[in-house]
């Protein structure tokens, strides 16, 4: 590849990396309290800089939609779960406890979204989808079936160009350098370009059975090496996910899931 | 056209009912399908892949059109979330349409997951994957209680209502609508919304694709044909 050299976080194998990331995210959802998410946050956006060597404008900008979904569900649980003591913020007057879960809800999104951004930002989608061929035995031919949707997802873009292009050429009420615009044309495109994806799912299949998938064992043409160390990883961040809830439990501000309804 | 079938067309008999019109019923006319007890062909392993990766692209190019309009909400916008609830699970629906084998709708509509989580970047997070997981199960629940047989109207109102219970369900934890005032109107909107743009629209859209002929290799086309 093009990179210099990879970094700590890209040479971790993909399938260990997923399963960790998948795992903690999931274990993040059981936790509604606000502090445990933020330290995490930070612990992750931390190793997103220092193993990942992600640059900081890279990170922010990728944290612009997690803001937004974040701060959504701060201000519907605000003004929708009321009780508690009254805080004053500014002009307005919130129940403590739509505060305290909107804020656990909101640090819990940029938590996982920040997880997210370890998958998307450090790992190669073809290296991805070798590991997990080789590692978690996904069968050829899905591996094989996704790679080649993926080689057209690539091609999405273009596509989806060339029949606008062609609608604006039949349409005769064009006017120049505008593609059509009325959401009936939209949506005829979009449709265009899914019947084209299907037609096109029968072609990559000639070419995939013309290539001999799925007659047999397959050899890995660039195999994705898993090591001690890949799982030496996934066990430090697993034990360190559950130092921190430990350490809350005992200082006392870990709440679970009863904490919604109380 | 080269492709080869790998479903073996039957012939043509009569156009008797507008197969868009009539619930299709397996009666007693149309024979056993044999191909139910094995696996996928690759030919609908590869369909299944394309069908998720482009309906992937489809949700996350939503999602991103979406968020301005969230934060210009405000407080309805969470609201809005269970109006849309049913349009991100049509891919498994109508992937069960289309092929008629068991597990496919929950792999098509994890799949769409993983290509929104992985490949794009979705703000939901590596979470998605088992959001995807319970949305693909919850709408193939219904087929599969009829054993793949029945794809009538019916049959797609009762997938959209198990998808909307068990994403509520999820969700209920996931986002912490338990507790909150409008918990009941929430589940009331999530369910009218997976019916129609789950169900009702999974069934509109495969009929629209199988009118087009690009199907005719699968177990849909098979049923048009009769």
């Amino acid at each position: 590849m093009t990179a210099p050299r990879p970094t700590v976080l890209e040479r971790w194998n993909p399938t260990v990396k997923l399963a960790t990331v998948l795992l903690v995210s999931t274990a993040a959802l059981l936790v509604t309290d606000p502090v445990t998410p933020a330290t995490g946050w930070l612990l992750t956006v931390a190793a997103l800089l220092a193993l990942g060597r992600v640059p900081v404008r890279t990170l922010a900008l990728a944290h612009v939609p997690f803001v937004v979904f974040a701060t959504s569900l701060l201000v519907v649980n605000v003004v929708t779960r009321p009780g508690g003591d009254p805080v004053t913020l500014g002009p307005l007057t919130v129940g403590a406890d739509g505060l305290a879960i909107g804020a656990a809800l909101a640090l819990r999104t940029l938590f996982v979204g920040s997880l997210s951004l370890v998958l998307v930002l450090t790992t190669d989608p073809v290296r991805l989808m070798t590991s997990l061929h080789q590692h978690a035995r996904l069968p050829a031919t899905w591996t094989f079936a996704v790679l080649a949707a993926h080689r057209l997802l690539v091609e999405l873009p273009d596509a989806w160009h060339t029949i606008r292009c062609a609608q604006a050429v039949r349409d005769p009420r064009r006017r120049r350098g505008r593609l059509p615009r009325s959401p009936r044309s939209l949506g005829a495109a979009a449709f265009a370009l899914l019947v084209g994806a299907v037609r096109r799912s029968e072609r990559l299949t000639v070419a995939l059975e013309s290539r001999g998938l799925g007659s047999g064992p397959r050899t890995t043409s660039r195999p994705v090496p898993l090591g001690v160390p890949d799982v030496v990883a996934a066990g430090a961040v697993l034990a360190l996910a559950g130092a921190l809830v430990a350490v809350g439990m005992v200082a006392g501000w870990v709440t679970g899931i009863g904490a919604l309804t109380a | 056209m080269t492709e080869p079938r790998t479903t073996s067309p039957r012939p043509h008999d009569t156009h008797a009912q507008p197969p868009d019109l009539a619930p299709d019923r397996s009666g007693p006319a149309s024979p056993p399908r044999p191909s139910l007890r094995r696996g996928l062909t690759l030919h609908e392993t590869v369909l299944v892949a394309v069908l998720g990766v482009v309906f992937g692209f489809v949700y996350w190019a939503f999602v991103q059109l979406w968020a301005p309009l969230q934060l210009a909400m405000g407080p309805l916008a969470d609201l809005a979330a269970n109006v849309l609830a049913g349009a991100w699970i049509i891919v498994g629906p109508l992937a069960t349409y289309i092929v008629r084998k068991p597990g496919v709708g929950v792999l098509a509509e994890t799949l769409a997951a993983l290509v929104e989580v992985v490949f794009l970047a979705s703000p939901a997070g590596p979470l998605l994957l088992v959001v995807g997981l319970v949305q693909g199960v919850g709408a193939e629940l219904p087929f599969a209680l009829t054993r793949y047989r029945r794809f009538g109207w019916w049959a797609f109102v009762a997938s959209g209502v198990s998808a909307a219970l068990v994403t509520f369900a999820f969700n209920a934890v996931r986002f912490g609508w338990l507790g909150q005032d409008y918990a009941l109107l929430r589940l009331g909107i999530q369910v009218v919304s997976c019916v129609v743009l789950c169900g009702l629209a999974a069934r509109l859209l495969g009929d629209a694709l199988a009118r087009t002929g690009a199907l005719d290799a699968f177990a849909i086309g098979a049923a048009r044909r009769g």
